[in-house]
């Protein structure tokens, strides 16, 4: 008798769920319903570093604009070349976007043969997310007590004074490579993996002299005083840590930010690129994006389809020199 | 505030009815996904993580802390009744856990292994509430001459992890480490032996190996053992899966003794779970009054692991929280929680947001009593799964298998990397290769050689960094130690062998 009971409710069940699902689902959707199901969110790197919070906030807020979930996938390896690759060879039906750095939208195709983007003619433009200023830091114990003070010890020590990076050739990595060849100052970099949480920890421990990198894994650390930030590579004062000189008031204009796009694989049809388009220029223009942005460190540069191509553009030209400096300097 | 106001303003956060079940429904979920083959902490988390951005940011970090428990427990359950360890952390678990699980023990040893889980957990929860500020500087003082000590000594004395011929041991451990050199290299990300395939660059993953050797091969066992006779686990009385009072006894001190050991693990950076229950499998082998019963079924051999991944667990929110520097991808995953929900992680947590501070400290000690509460009454209920007639049984396991593998990284690459490992493990199996070691060997081969490459950039090419530090020379002395205790104690056995026998002639 319970078994029957139990039964009966199952089937009703059963018969609500797929009376449920067929109400949801659409025979075969057209590009102007766009988009009907859930869209894949590639982020190129693993969480913990400055890419993963942005990646999932912009989503958080698409999500609200398309209404529909918007899933945020970690794909990281290879430089970030294998989830950006997963984006650029995905169908181009709006349902799998992601994440690009102008490090691996523009840097590594200088550096690794046979990836599936070699321009920014092959991948789809959506939107400029933010900059990220590259910052130096020192342990606070250190003996220098501001930029001016590190620049001349570099420049009596060549080669002596070593600065931790997340990686070889990360844009930390190529800040300090660009200020070397402006200057004609050699420090050195010290790369680790693992993010830059390791190199982090390199100048907390005093393995290293200073420490180039990024605000949102290490303003925990400066604001505590663990860490002394000395500069900043941009022109203006960085609102987020007003104490870092901007290295526009030095005599070498090393301004290499990180900047971060929203990318999508080329031959997306035309109403579904728009509005992909409308909604990402609504997202980077609203407040609370950039409340986010501001409070994290990110500066807020909304560009949007063809200005974001020209400026990822503007970068290849940049990289090309750095590497032939490198490559000279060996 | 002193700790125990601390953990006293963190309990009136944490036992909220919305926290108390953020709490419930992590550990709940996260033993469910540790269940499954495949499928660890790391993916529980990242799959649990957008759900938390509509919760209130404590009770977000509070789920994803239950999950990353639940899952390091429920990851030993399929390795102790089916031989297949559901995360990387249980692989020495599925050693001693399935023999123990053939005697008819399984009850038993599950029940052991959820006490231990809960003793390592709560012991160093309360390290971490006493010492966090403290030993935070641990950490620092960890550079990368110090870590290749550490792992570089680590291969060494777990080359003998599982016992056997030293033969049988080095052959598979070689083979991890080179398949631990297939991908891109850690520092420069130079690709090699990727054969132009790009899955393969991000390297052989941990998992589809994992559970390709233990459980893919365990399954085929299995289906030859039906070909020759049955034989199936026999069916446990009730009174069978409570441990008897000398099974309580043994495991006591190998509880004390992993939940120290994983402690210290816990504070470095680095796969410390995994690296933990290796450790102190070595660990009770050499130290335990059973060590030789070791390998065979003897119940210290998944207590003290076991004791000791959750204390890693546990122990590694301490760089976490007191450093903001993630050291594991779970503890990274919670950085990005707590970024997008607008709090800077770093050594000021404790005085800017002292409510996720203590709240994540004192869930943890809610959320070890819910596994607990959890995970006991289930025991008879996974028992009962061994009596599920094979027909069924190893098809399920197949499917649960390749899904849980295909999803840690939507990777059909990795499906064949299971089976491939499935064939080796099988081969190996037959050849009376041991498995362990391999995975010390892919687990810990690129740890060395990035530790090792860190350290020559640092010094700018000076090999002396090795053992410049007071740290790494102790290191290497231990290592030194051990093996030389490990020869004389094996020169002695077969002295007293070679005795006994000609005493009897």
């Amino acid at each position: 008798m319970r078994f029957r009971l139990n039964f009966h409710l199952m089937a009703w069940a059963g018969f609500a769920l797929m009376a449920g699902v067929a109400g949801l689902s659409h025979p075969a959707p057209a590009a102007d319903e766009w988009p009907t199901r859930e869209i894949t969110f590639y982020v190129p790197y693993a969480p913990g570093g400055s890419t993963d919070p942005i990646s999932r906030k912009y989503s958080e807020l698409l999500e609200k604009q398309l209404k529909v979930k918007v899933i945020v996938e970690n794909k990281p390896g290879a430089s970030a070349t294998i989830g950006t690759g997963a984006v650029i060879r995905a169908k181009p039906d709006g349902y799998t976007i992601g994440l690009g750095s102008s490090s691996s939208l523009a840097y590594q195709p200088l550096e690794m043969k046979g990836l599936a983007w070699k321009s920014a003619d092959d991948y789809q433009s959506i939107a400029k997310l933010s900059d990220l200023p590259v910052i130096l830091a020192v342990p606070a114990e250190s003996r220098w007590k501001n930029l001016d003070d590190f620049l001349a010890d570099a420049k009596a020590n060549p080669r002596k004074l070593k600065v931790s990076v997340s990686g070889l050739r990360s844009v930390n990595d190529i800040a300090i490579q660009q200020l070397n060849k402006l200057s004609g100052l050699r420090i050195a970099t010290v790369p680790f993996t693992g993010g830059g949480g390791e190199a982090t920890l390199a100048a907390l421990g005093g393995r290293v002299d200073g420490t180039a990198g990024f605000a949102p894994g290490m303003k925990g650390q400066i604001d505590a005083g663990k860490l002394r930030v000395l500069a900043v590579f941009q022109d203006g004062k960085y609102d987020l840590l007003p104490d870092a000189k901007p290295i526009g008031e030095t005599p070498w204009k090393d301004t290499f930010p990180v900047g971060y796009y929203v990318i999508a694989p080329n031959g997306l049809p035309k109403p579904i690129l728009d509005r992909l388009l409308a909604v990402s220029k609504t997202i980077v223009e609203s407040d609370e994006f950039k409340s986010f942005l501001k409070a994290n460190g990110y500066t807020s540069d909304p560009k949007i389809g063809d200005d974001m191509k020209k400026e990822l553009a503007g970068y290849d030209q940049k990289f090309r020199e750095v590497v032939k400096f490198l490559d000279d300097d060996k | 505030m002193n700790s125990l106001q601390g953990l006293l303003y963190g309990l009136s956060i944490a036992a909220t009815p919305g926290n108390l079940l953020a709490a419930f429904a992590g550990a709940f979920a996260g033993t469910a996904i540790g269940v499954l083959p495949g499928l660890g902490p790391v993916a529980g988390v990242a799959l649990i993580l957008p759900l938390t951005f509509s919760l209130d940011p404590t009770a977000g970090l509070i789920m994803m802390a239950g999950i990353f428990y639940g899952s390091m427990y429920g990851g030993s359950t399929t390795a102790i009744l089916l031989n297949i360890p559901g995360e990387s952390a249980s692989v020495v678990t599925a050693i001693d856990g399935y023999q123990l699980a053939k005697k008819g023990r399984a009850g038993a040893t599950l029940t052991i292994v959820a006490v231990g889980s809960f003793v390592g957990g709560t012991l160093a929860v309360i390290g971490v509430m006493m010492f966090s500020s403290l030993l935070a500087k641990v950490a620092i003082l960890f550079g990368p001459a110090e870590f290749f000590a550490l792992t570089a000594g680590g291969l060494i004395v777990m080359s003998r992890i599982s016992g056997g011929t030293l033969a049988s041991a080095l052959l598979p451990m070689t083979l991890g480490l080179m398949l631990g050199t297939i991908g891109q290299e850690a520092v420069t990300g130079e690709t090699r032996f990727t054969f132009g395939l790009p899955e393969l660059a991000e390297g052989v993953s941990l998992v589809p190996v994992v559970v390709g050797l233990y459980g893919f091969a365990e399954l085929m066992l299995l289906v030859e053992d039906r070909i020759h006779a049955a034989n199936r686990p026999e069916s446990v009385a009730m009174r069978d899966l409570l441990p008897t009072r000398t099974e309580w006894k043994r495991a006591v001190p190998s509880w004390l003794r992993g939940t120290f050991l994983g402690f210290l693990f816990g504070l470095v950076p680095g796969p410390a779970a995994t690296l933990a229950s290796f450790a102190s499998y070595r660990l009770e082998k050499a130290t335990s009054k059973h060590g030789s019963e070791i390998g065979s079924g003897a119940i210290e051999g998944v207590a003290g692991p076991e004791a000791a991944n959750n204390s890693a667990a546990t122990a590694s929110l301490v760089p976490l929280l007191a450093l903001g520097i993630p050291f594991t991808p779970i503890a990274a995953l919670m950085i990005s929680a707590m970024l997008v929900q607008g709090i800077q992680p770093g050594p000021l947590l404790i005085t800017q947001h002292p409510e996720i501070f203590w709240g994540l400290i004192a869930s943890a000690y809610i959320g070890n009593v819910m596994l607990l509460a959890l995970n006991i009454p289930m025991v008879g209920v996974w028992v009962s799964l061994l009596r599920i007639p094979h027909y069924l049984f190893i098809p399920l396991l197949l499917v649960l298998s390749v899904i849980g593998t295909y999803s840690v990284r939507n990777s059909i690459f990795d499906v064949w990397v299971l089976l491939a490992a499935g064939v080796v493990g099988y081969a190996f199996n037959k050849m009376k290769f041991q498995l362990a070691p391999l995975v010390v060997g892919l687990i810990l081969g690129p740890n060395i050689e990035k530790h090792f490459r860190e350290a020559l950039f640092l010094s700018q090419g000076d090999p002396w960094i090795y053992v410049e530090s007071p740290i790494a020379v102790t290191v290497w002395l231990l290592v030194a130690l051990i093996l030389i205790a490990g020869f004389i104690a094996r020169r002695r056995a077969a002295f007293a062998g070679a005795m006994a026998q000609e005493s009897s002639l």
